[in-house]
């Protein structure tokens, strides 16, 4: 293993389970420790040990296990926004309570917890990256344009119509059903990487995941609604008014999340 | 006494003669420990600047980039006369079984 595989696994590894200041302190001893004069490459994993077991040994395990919980209930929660989205279906039924919220909570709990997290445990490094900047802009533009086409298929018109099976108009609705279901899936899988980013590089990659979160939150709002809506009921022509004085409040709250995590 | 305490017996003494910097503490430990990782003393180390024991600072080396110092704090004199004590019971209690 040459150096710098050594010093970039090793570095992976140790801001993946130590606190930012911590981890930046082991990797400047670490980095002094590989490119000592005299170190020899050939006796590098010998000398210091496997990079993840060095990382290891320098891990505090109660806050390392408290961190694994807190990212496995966020990663358990866009597991199942990207599964809403994709399949529509929910395999969790609670009475007093209609699916089409689920995602919302789901986006409720990990607003709240990431930002508590990452504002008190995570750290900012450096200028703002420009890749962080693209990233937003992606799922921002991908949002915007499944819910326009949404706004677009929830027309009254497009209702009438469709209940009487006019074939092009079958294919617009088909045509947003499938962007929901794809922009809803990866707006998750970016979410995580966002999550992913933010504990590994710098804190503000959180706004990648709020992004990310509240799109697919959005997006299996309304694949619930569609999926349990009634076309022959009147008065389907509701349904537009219905969603987006839903969802533009948990459009805001997802962006001045997204805005504080920038901060 | 187990392993640990006597690599972190070793460790305050070494600081205990001066500050040191990093490659200076763990040359001399991995020779006398040849079995112990450099990052099981390098672990040690931290746990002992955690706990109060050592401190650091950065000076200049000479020419190359600026380096980190160890040193020993009060806690980490009585820490090191606390394990001292420690190994010369074990030392006594050892010998008087005739282990030379």
């Amino acid at each position: 293993m040459t150096k710098q595989r050594y010093l970039r696994r090793f570095s992976r590894a140790v801001r993946w389970r130590l606190p930012p200041r911590e981890a930046a302190e082991a990797i400047a001893d670490y980095r002094e420790m590989v490119y000592q004069e005299g170190r020899e490459e050939s006796r590098l994993v010998e000398e210091l040990g496997e990079p993840v077991q060095s990382a290891h040994l320098l891990t505090d395990v109660r806050a390392y296990r408290r961190w694994l919980a807190v990212f496995g209930v966020l990663a358990f929660g866009l597991f199942l926004l990207a599964k809403w989205c994709f399949t529509g279906r929910s395999s969790i039924y609670l009475v007093y309570y209609d699916p089409w919220w689920y995602p919302v909570w789901v986006l409720a709990v990990g607003l709240a917890l990431s930002l508590y997290w990452f504002r008190r445990h995570g750290q900012k490094n450096g200028p703002l990256s420009k890749r962080l900047v693209l990233a937003l802009a992606v799922v921002l533009i991908a949002g915007c344009g499944v819910m326009y086409g949404i706004w677009d298929v929830t027309g009254a018109v497009i209702y009438e119509q469709v209940s009487e099976h006019r074939s092009g108009l079958i294919e617009q609705v088909r045509l947003v059903i499938t962007a929901m279901m794809y922009v809803g899936t990866l707006s998750a899988a970016a979410a995580l990487a966002g999550l992913v980013l933010a504990k590994c590089n710098d804190r503000r990659w959180l706004a990648l995941y709020i992004l990310g979160v509240t799109v697919a939150a959005m997006i299996g709002f309304v694949t619930f609604n569609f999926k349990g809506m009634n076309l022959d009921y009147p008065p389907v022509e509701l349904m537009r008014v219905y969603l987006f004085a839903r969802l533009i409040p948990i459009g805001a709250a997802g962006l001045i999340g997204t805005g504080v995590a920038l901060c | 006494m187990l392993k640990k305490d006597l690599l972190e017996l070793c460790l305050l003494q070494l600081l205990d003669g001066g500050d040191k910097y990093g490659y200076e503490v763990l040359t001399p430990l991995r020779s006398a420990f040849p079995d112990t990782q450099e990052s099981a003393i390098y672990a040690l180390l931290r746990g002992l600047g955690k706990a109060g024991f050592t401190s650091w600072y950065m000076a200049p080396s000479g020419g190359g980039p600026d380096r980190k110092y160890y040193k020993l704090t009060p806690a980490g004199r009585d820490r090191l006369e606390e394990l001292r004590s420690d190994w010369r019971n074990m030392r006594d209690a050892i010998t008087s079984f005739g282990v030379e």
